[in-house]
């Protein structure tokens, strides 16, 4: 049965008069409105695949990256880098002893010396680093076993910290720093001396400020307030198990390297991405006359103490000496991969222009069969 | 009355028939199958990126993306726009759907998404996520900021993954739409800047004071975002995500042009766009 409403020879769209017999009263209109949004007729712009548009974009982008690619590359190349490995795997290398003779409980710590070269002198301001290989930094339980709300100075959480810290969470007192990766706070120490072509020793100076991100040293790590003597704030709490002093014994003639803002101390807390990873350890200020290099060519001793067991898990050790650019420190890739890139899409671009030319226009007819 | 009462559709006279087919059905099918395709697309890629992570952090299952950036992935910075495509897309409008029915044919083969157009899809988010992570991984590799300090940590290497990729899904999402209304271009690019909003705002001192737990990252966006060399990463791995997908999708044109191909030609041709 037909519905009431509706008459045959009636127009699309049209409403219903006073014919519809049936209808009571007034008929409320169903039809939805006539306007571009809800009739689905938005003003669009419809782009197509055309050889106008691609072809051109293949070009163009292999045009602008190919000379960013050179200059990634040639900046890359220019950055002066040197690095060591320092932990004394071979019986022939200098910390041979030290490496096979690490336990627990020594209080005499263990240096060595190592002795290296320099071809080319270093120019401006020179970064010290350390590295650390096959080092699992990024490992989740790891990540995870620290506790921030202490690390930021707040009171209730210096006395009972965070759970995720477990095992490190607690030895008879409170840990403070908690977790696991403050526990295992990389403690060498790297010093540089420069061996005159005459044979004496000069020590260079190293900057141990400055190394930390601003943002990490003035707002995310804030040592407990409430009294300027470090020792009175961490009372009642004790050092993380492996260290051999606490934390507020990390550098007593600085109050604004001391606690949790020690920077060496940030720096370790900034967890590594990768296995293999590199930490700011110095920085070596360029000469205030610009004439002498702040690395001159010639002969280094680095005098390592070493503190920091890496050999039970396969790990290395290495110092890095490096110059910096605008693009940070050396890594070619970027320069390389531009360079590809920008020669694929070039290449790519001619390959398709060729194939656009034979087979395209062939079917680029105006009939369309079905 | 009661079978119009059951049904999915209803409509009073025949001829709406045609319309109700050859436009909003056509519509509908590709609309869907697009959706389904760019939303297993942007998914897949987005978790397989932490398989090839799982090679470099021992196995732990550690992200690579904040946690935060992986709650608001699929509710803030994805979905609107997908949700955009779903609504309003269309390949070829009404009046063109009406002259060519063969366009329907590709509906009634199941062509739009099939398992083949599923295997391709994965294939492609396989691709995605090697590029996602090896790129960023190969220029942070030992790399440092221009100042010295640090740039190759967890956290600005979440944040570099989580950029490229956002860019890279937005990208793809802007190749798959055949309709750009101001509408999609709104949620596309709002959605774009309310991730980079919500990023800044979340990794800024005050969230970090009042909630440290909760917001470790602070500083990071800061930090990473003001050098040269990320967004050269940035740059490089969406360019390298999308340029073959546009490459096989002009070759296809060019080889082995559909119907739809063919119309919408003419239509840019004759001008003739809603």
């Amino acid at each position: 049965m037909m519905a009431p409403s509706y008459n045959a020879k009636e127009e699309d769209g049209h409403q219903p008069g006073a014919t519809g017999h049936g209808g009571a009263g007034t008929m409320t209109n169903k039809k939805p409105d006539n306007t571009a949004f809800k009739q689905q007729r938005l003003p669009a712009w419809q782009p197509i695949l055309t050889a106008g548009t691609v072809l051109p974009a293949f070009f163009v982008i292999g045009l602008i990256f190919i000379p960013i690619g050179v200059g990634l590359f040639v900046t890359s190349n220019n950055i002066k880098e040197f690095e060591i490995d320092y932990t004394g795997v071979d019986m022939s290398s200098p910390c041979y002893n030290c490496s096979q003779s690490y336990s627990w409980n020594n209080t005499q710590s263990c240096t060595c010396s190592v002795h290296f070269s320099l071809d080319q002198p270093f120019e401006s301001n020179v970064f010290m680093y350390y590295g650390l290989s096959n080092f699992y930094q990024n490992h989740r339980r790891y990540v995870k076993s620290r506790d921030d709300s202490q690390l930021n100075g707040d009171k209730t959480s210096l006395q009972s910290p965070s759970k995720e810290c477990e095992p490190y969470r607690s030895s008879d007192k409170p840990i403070a720093p908690c977790g696991a990766i403050a526990n295992s706070l990389f403690n060498d120490t790297l010093e540089l001396y420069y061996i005159d072509p005459n044979g004496s020793r000069t020590a260079i100076p190293l900057v141990k400020k400055g190394i930390a991100w601003w943002t990490d040293k003035h707002v995310k790590f804030r040592n407990p307030s409430g009294n300027n003597n470090l020792t009175v704030v961490f009372q009642g709490t004790s050092k993380p198990v492996n260290w051999r002093k606490p934390v507020f014994e990390l550098d007593p003639l600085d109050s604004d390297n001391n606690g949790f803002i020690n920077e060496d101390f940030i720096v370790w807390m900034r967890t590594a991405a990768l296995p293999t990873f590199r930490k700011l350890y110095c920085i070596i200020q360029k000469k205030p006359n610009n004439m002498t290099p702040t690395l001159p060519r010639g002969e280094y001793i680095l005098e390592v103490t070493y503190n920091y067991p890496v050999r039970s898990f396969d790990g290395r050790k290495r110092m890095i000496l490096s110059t910096i650019s605008w693009m940070g420190g050396k890594n070619p890739f970027l320069g390389i991969a531009y360079i590809t890139v920008g020669s694929v899409c070039f290449c790519l671009g001619l390959v398709l222009l060729s194939i656009h030319y034979r087979y395209g226009k062939r079917n680029n007819s105006a009939e369309i069969s079905s | 009355m009661q079978a119009v009462l059951s049904s999915d559709y209803s409509f009073a006279q025949f001829r709406f028939l045609e319309r109700l087919l050859l436009v909003h059905g056509r519509w509908s099918y590709l609309r869907m199958c697009k959706f389904l395709r760019y939303f297993f697309y942007k998914n897949f890629t987005f978790t397989f990126v932490h398989f090839w992570y799982a090679f470099f952090c021992g196995f732990s299952a550690q992200t690579v993306y904040d946690e935060w950036f992986i709650t608001l992935y699929n509710l803030v910075y994805t979905a609107l726009p997908v949700l955009g495509m779903s609504l309003f897309d269309q390949d070829v409008n009404d009046t063109w759907s009406f002259q060519h029915p063969n366009l329907y044919v590709p509906g009634q083969l199941n062509q739009y998404f099939s398992k083949t157009a599923f295997f391709k899809c994965a294939l492609h988010s396989v691709y995605s996520s090697v590029v996602l992570f090896f790129i960023p991984y190969a220029a942070m590799y030992d790399t440092v900021r221009d100042d010295g300090r640090d740039i190759a940590d967890y956290q600005s290497f979440a944040l570099l993954a989580q950029t490229c990729l956002v860019i890279t899904v937005c990208i793809q999402l802007c190749l798959d739409m055949s309709y750009w209304t101001a509408v999609n271009q709104f949620f596309v690019w709002g959605s774009l800047a309310m991730y980079f909003v919500v990023t800044f705002s979340m990794y800024s001192n005050g969230t970090h004071i009042n909630f440290p737990a909760s917001f470790p990252f602070i500083g990071t966006a800061r930090n990473s975002l003001n050098q040269p060399n990320v967004w050269l990463t940035i740059l490089l791995t969406s360019i390298l995500c999308v340029l073959p997908v546009v490459a096989y999708r002009f070759l296809l044109i060019q080889l082995r042009p559909t119907i739809n191909d063919k119309v919408g030609t003419l239509t840019n041709h004759t001008g003739f766009c809603s």
